[in-house]
């Protein structure tokens, strides 16, 4: 299968986190680029812009801007020329599913999406488009849907076309401090593997959609695992700012864990902050 | 609709309020309340095992009943203040027609930790009441009709002075009738917790 | 006559435009024409968001934006304390960062411009071990904020100590079966180059087609370098050649706009100097590059050398490092006086994988007010004139070709999304 990787406003990371896949030579016999952002093929980026290259999948990656232009030419019309005769557009990253962390403008934009805001501008394009956010997308996933793609396996998708094998999942699934949120332990001190950080450090877990805790990163590891909250990087809110520190009000955490009722949430917490469970107030080691 | 047992329970739990009220929480017993009911107090120990469950069960049903009335005025499409003025007056309007409820909870639930020490720790029996008052706070800090400051130092404010207030209705020390305070009382704990 | 050229593949792309003088270049005006305007993005934001922000200034040096980001917060203190362990460790993270980097510029960039194709497996095997090793203690790579006022987040334990230690052994196997076939404690404390040329590997065989094709002496620009980050392994200081002075203050930096461009030139006194392995090496007095300077001096020859036997150099280092920690150490000390109400200003250095890198940042009231980034494809390529031309436009006048001139630029190790941030 051809894939076409066209970068808008990027910083790469999608390029490197996709060479950690850890079978990126197989996947190369698989799939072959037509263009990529650090991957020698037939085709120059000239080439690319000029001519019409026969082409399968168009991975679209970065911010997208009014007048962006790549080798001269403005960045929509190359999206709309590759986009029309592909199978299947696959938005890599956050950015260029709902604009991210460069978006900081009118003129700035995801494919589809500016923010959780829909937009028309390429809605020709909606329906073949496949959103894979994630600052930076997690390897594994774009490779999975790749390889579904070309398997012509059917891949259900989220209201934000994201797909439900990877992102019907929270953060904190699979999370190892999932047992200090249960009991509502909120002492959590950062360099400890102790504790939970959705009380005071800003955690997003509960409320991202993702796998990084099902699936690890580099196969060995996730933010929470190591101490550092998650800062809900898949999400068409990203970047939220403030992502240290837990948003509360009179105590109380201004976002719920994902489709938890405040009441139920509230009731939960009461109870369980009543109980002060001593194995959960030591050090583990 | 509740079933039979429900109702039964119920009915046990209304019955011990009034005599608790009447003739104290200690001097009562279970078979001064299986009388009261006419009930046999074979038949009330499958309701409730001891006098010390049935203390428990009661305060969560007052719990029960005012986080009732509070999710009501909680779920109204009006302000952080005029939710202060219908929380008070509900307050206000239990502790007057039902007196035997918030005194319970004044005189009995706080004034006597050690019946309620096993099962009831903390919060645990009266977590619909707290749960409450919780959203309520949220919801005005979120809107930014109230100050966001520590949950407990609101929460004794609010609590502390609705329960000083009932306390001196009870003793008969008020000049006046309980909803005559309401305005100011509503007025006074809005400005506490209001955004400056 | 002027020729344009989109140079692809580094990072992002520029435009290079060639100005031929009797058929030689002449100068060569280097444009890069995106940016994302990061330092406005952290402009009002409070100063722990830079941690977040700072690393998604680029995908394959973004650690190093984070360790300069949490050097220059806690340089906002007045004597902030952190742990040896979160020192260490926070330095193993950065070595490896700069080692999967120099690995896949040699394997994805430089083959290609040696008539070789790219070998993907050899750039992204080690590539991944170090990125595991990152991900052991940070959590994932690339794009982590670990990194924090106090320490770091990880507890980090021994296991985990055991298993970084296995990729960095791994990683020195490999460098030796794919980039230079000797013993690797041998091969950086080696002194001659004709040793180096008599062994086998990758390495030695672009080193030897460069000289076949008499390129020694391609690539030479001001012999002038300078290193801002210091280390426990890298030196700051700068130097002409062979003559070192270690005395550097920030202060002397200047950044001036291009009007073609979006990417800032900067100097230091007046001067452009060369930044990078090449740079390090130098103010290093590492042996065999200063064997390779004495014979072929700043040329593609002595920068390729340089970048690629940075890799072994780092790694070996790092397990002494890896071996130093003490791990009953606390990862994180929380800081007396939270970040939100401190105020102040601060300049860190540190080395990322492509030379120094420079962050500014100006601190009040819990917000950002100022954040001035200067990234080192910056030194090397800035864009000056004709008459006082930038290190990498000085290397490619006199050229007559421009296939080979993109051997000259790309030797540089270019990342134009870090340029123009």
């Amino acid at each position: 299968m051809k894939l076409l990787w066209l970068s808008a406003l990027s910083c790469n990371g999608n390029v490197h986190s996709f060479f950690n896949y850890e079978k990126i030579d197989s996947f190369l016999k698989s799939f072959t680029f037509i263009y990529h952002p650090a991957i020698e093929s037939d085709y120059t980026l000239q080439d690319i812009v000029k001519k019409d290259i026969p082409c399968d999948i168009l991975l679209l990656e970065g911010t997208l801007q009014e007048g962006l232009q790549k080798a001269g030419v403005d960045i929509e019309d190359l999206i709309f020329r590759y986009g029309n005769k592909v199978k299947k557009i696959i938005t890599v990253g956050t950015c260029a599913s709902f604009g991210g962390i460069f978006l900081d403008s009118e003129e700035k934009y995801g494919l589809h999406y500016r923010k959780k805001e829909p937009h028309d501008k390429f809605i020709s394009l909606k329906e073949k488009t496949i959103n894979i956010p994630g600052c930076p997308i997690h390897p594994q996933t774009l490779a999975s849907i790749l390889y579904s793609i070309k398997k012509e396996f059917e891949i259900p998708l989220d209201p934000y076309q994201r797909p439900k094998e990877f992102f019907a999942f929270t953060t904190h699934n699979g999370c190892l401090r999932n047992e200090y949120f249960e009991y509502k332990v909120d002492n959590h001190q950062f360099g400890n593997i102790e504790g939970c950080m959705f009380y005071e450090h800003g955690c997003q877990g509960p409320f991202t959609n993702s796998s990084c805790n099902k699936i690890l990163w580099n196969e060995v590891s996730s933010k929470t695992r190591s101490g550092h909250p998650c800062l809900g990087c898949t999400e068409p809110t990203f970047p939220k700012y403030n992502f240290f520190e837990t948003k509360k009000h009179m105590g109380i955490p201004a976002h719920l864990p994902l489709g938890v009722p405040k009441r139920a949430y509230l009731s939960l917490a009461g109870v369980a902050k009543t109980f002060k469970i001593e194995r959960f107030e030591k050090k583990l080691i | 609709m509740q079933d039979r047992k429900t109702q039964k329970k119920e009915q046990i739990i209304k019955a011990s309020l009034e005599l608790f009220a009447k003739k104290g929480f200690y001097t009562t017993t279970i078979p001064d309340i299986a009388k009261s009911i006419q009930m046999s107090v074979g038949n009330m120990y499958n309701y409730f095992k001891s006098k010390d469950i049935l203390a428990k069960e009661v305060i969560k049903y007052i719990s029960s009943f005012l986080g009732s009335e509070l999710q009501k005025i909680n779920e109204k499409d009006i302000t952080s203040e005029e939710k202060i003025k219908e929380i008070v007056s509900v307050y206000f309007k239990t502790a007057v027609e039902k007196p035997e409820m918030i005194d319970y909870f004044l005189r009995v639930f706080l004034s006597n930790r050690e019946t309620f020490k096993n099962g009831c720790e903390g919060m645990v029996c009266v977590n619909e009441f707290v749960t409450e008052i919780m959203i309520f706070f949220e919801e005005g800090v979120k809107k930014g009709e109230l100050k966001d400051q520590d949950f407990f130092s609101a929460f004794g404010l609010f609590m502390g002075y609705l329960g000083g207030m009932v306390f001196l209705n009870g003793e008969n020390i008020l000049p006046t009738k309980l909803d005559d305070y309401i305005d100011d009382i509503s007025t006074n704990i809005y400005n506490a917790l209001k955004v400056e | 006559m002027i020729r344009s050229e989109l140079i692809e593949k580094i990072e992002g792309e520029a435009t290079l435009d060639y100005h031929f003088k009797n058929k030689a270049i002449e100068h060569v005006d280097i444009k890069f024409l995106s940016s994302r305007h990061i330092e406005n993005i952290l402009k009002g934001k409070s100063p722990l968001d830079a941690l977040v922000i700072n690393p998604r200034v680029c995908g394959i040096c973004g650690h190093a934006h984070l360790i300069a980001t949490v050097e220059a917060l806690e340089g906002c203190y007045e004597n902030l304390e952190i742990s040896q362990k979160a020192k260490k460790l926070r330095e193993l993270t950065l070595n490896f960062e700069l080692i999967q980097n120099h690995f896949k510029w040699f394997y994805l960039v430089l083959l290609p411009l040696f008539g070789q194709k790219q070998n993907i497996y050899k750039a992204t095997h080690p590539s991944k071990l170090m990125g595991q090793a990152i991900a052991t203690i940070a959590g994932q790579y690339p794009h982590n904020s670990y990194a924090i006022p106090g320490g770091i987040t990880n507890e980090v334990l021994q296991q985990d100590i055991i298993k970084i230690e296995q990729y960095i052994d791994e990683t020195i196997a490999f460098y030796q079966n794919h980039l230079v076939d000797a013993d690797m404690e041998n091969f950086i404390d080696c002194e001659s180059v004709s040793k180096v040329l008599s062994k086998n590997g990758d390495l030695i065989d672009i080193l030897k087609t460069i000289k076949q094709n008499k390129w020694t002496k391609l690539g030479r620009s001001y012999d002038r370098f300078i290193v801002f980050g210091q280390n426990s392994y890298f030196k700051a200081g700068r130097g002409v050649a062979t003559r070192v002075n270690h005395n550097l203050n920030t202060k002397y930096i200047t950044e001036t706009n291009n009007t073609d461009s979006l990417a800032k030139n900067v100097k230091f006194k007046k001067y452009y100097y060369e930044v990078g392995p090449l740079a390090r090496a130098m103010i290093n007095k590492t042996a065999l590059v200063k064997d390779s300077h004495r014979k072929y001096r700043d040329s593609i020859f002595s920068r390729i050398l340089a970048r690629t036997c940075e890799i072994p150099q780092l790694l070996i280092h790092s397990k002494k490092i890896l071996n130093s920690i003490d791990i009953h150490e606390p990862s994180f000390i929380e800081p007396s006086v939270p970040i939100s109400e401190i105020s102040g200003k601060a300049t860190s250095c540190v080395e990322a994988a492509r030379g120094s890198l420079i962050h500014k940042i100006h601190i009040e009231n819990n917000t950002i007010i100022e954040y001035n980034i200067i990234t080192p494809t910056q030194w090397n390529l800035s864009n000056g004139t004709k008459k006082d031309s930038g290190v990498a436009q000085k290397a490619m006048v006199g050229l007559k070709d421009i296939e080979v001139a993109q051997k000259v630029f790309k030797s540089f190790d270019v990342c134009s999304v870090c340029t123009t941030h």
